[in-house]
């Protein structure tokens, strides 16, 4: 189910979806790069993109979207995603001392 | 669709669209799955340089059939240690008081900025709970320490 539509909300499983392509923001809080993506594109493709731009190494960021880690293979269509959302990158980190 | 439904699908899509980093807000799902948009979850950062740096608060907003002429009540969940805070968790503010500072006008975003400033600036002149109130009054050092702790043990991760 999404959210967003004009009608209340609704099971719209078999809808098809509005647009093929969304155009998704990144952003680490210092640096935005925005992305158009397939809905059924894995995000991992999107993680990795960003990571080589800024030279992060995979491992040492998270991904969130909506408050929730994203993993790599999601696409935007399991995380019910809208054109203009955003995925926000944190550093990792590991607890304990 | 009432007023108070169409407000909150536009504050859903203006936070969608654009909202402060770390901050999360989404509507919770009835046990039937569906979008509740009178219940959001949401989480909001301890600000950099303070005490709080490197905590996440959990939320929860209800919003009355009233809204938005009346404020949604804001509660930590689990509750937390603030001098402004009931043992509940309510959080105790005057921009969320419909006989003080609540306008129909302000945002989730404006809401949830307004509750982490709060975090950091206690008002000891309004007390919500004893514990964290008479600490912050008698041993400010110990105080501190508290919140250190209770950081470590919301991460933000």
């Amino acid at each position: 189910m999404s959210e967003g539509g004009s009608p209340p909300p609704g099971k719209a499983d078999n809808a098809p979806p509005p647009t093929e392509h969304l155009n998704i923001k990144v952003t680490d809080n210092n640096n935005e790069v925005f992305f158009k993506i397939k809905r059924t594109t894995q995000l991992k493709k999107l993680m990795d993109a960003f990571c080589e731009r800024q030279g992060k190494r995979p491992d040492t960021v998270r991904f969130l979207f909506d408050g929730q880690r994203v993993n790599p293979s999601d696409n935007p269509e399991s995380l019910e995603m809208q054109d203009g959302d955003t995925l926000e990158v944190h550093a990792e980190q590991i607890g304990g001392c | 669709m009432s007023l108070c439904q169409n407000r909150l699908q536009e504050e859903r899509k203006q936070w969608r669209r654009d909202h402060p980093f770390g901050f999360y807000a989404r509507p919770m799902r009835n046990p039937q799955g569906v979008l509740d948009l009178k219940r959001w979850e949401c989480g909001v950062p301890g600000k950099d340089k303070t005490l709080w740096e490197g905590g996440l608060f959990k939320l929860e907003v209800t919003f009355p059939d009233e809204y938005p002429t009346k404020p949604p009540k804001c509660k930590f969940v689990p509750p937390l240690f603030h001098p402004n805070v009931y043992p509940s968790g309510t959080v105790c503010l005057s921009i969320l008081n419909e006989d003080e500072g609540w306008k129909p006008a302000i945002t989730i975003k404006e809401i949830l900025l307004g509750i982490q400033s709060l975090l950091d600036e206690p008002n000891p002149e309004s007390p919500a709970q004893a514990d964290a109130y008479n600490l912050f009054k008698k041993d400010r050092a110990s105080y501190d320490r508290k919140i250190k702790h209770i950081v470590k043990e919301n991460p933000a991760s």
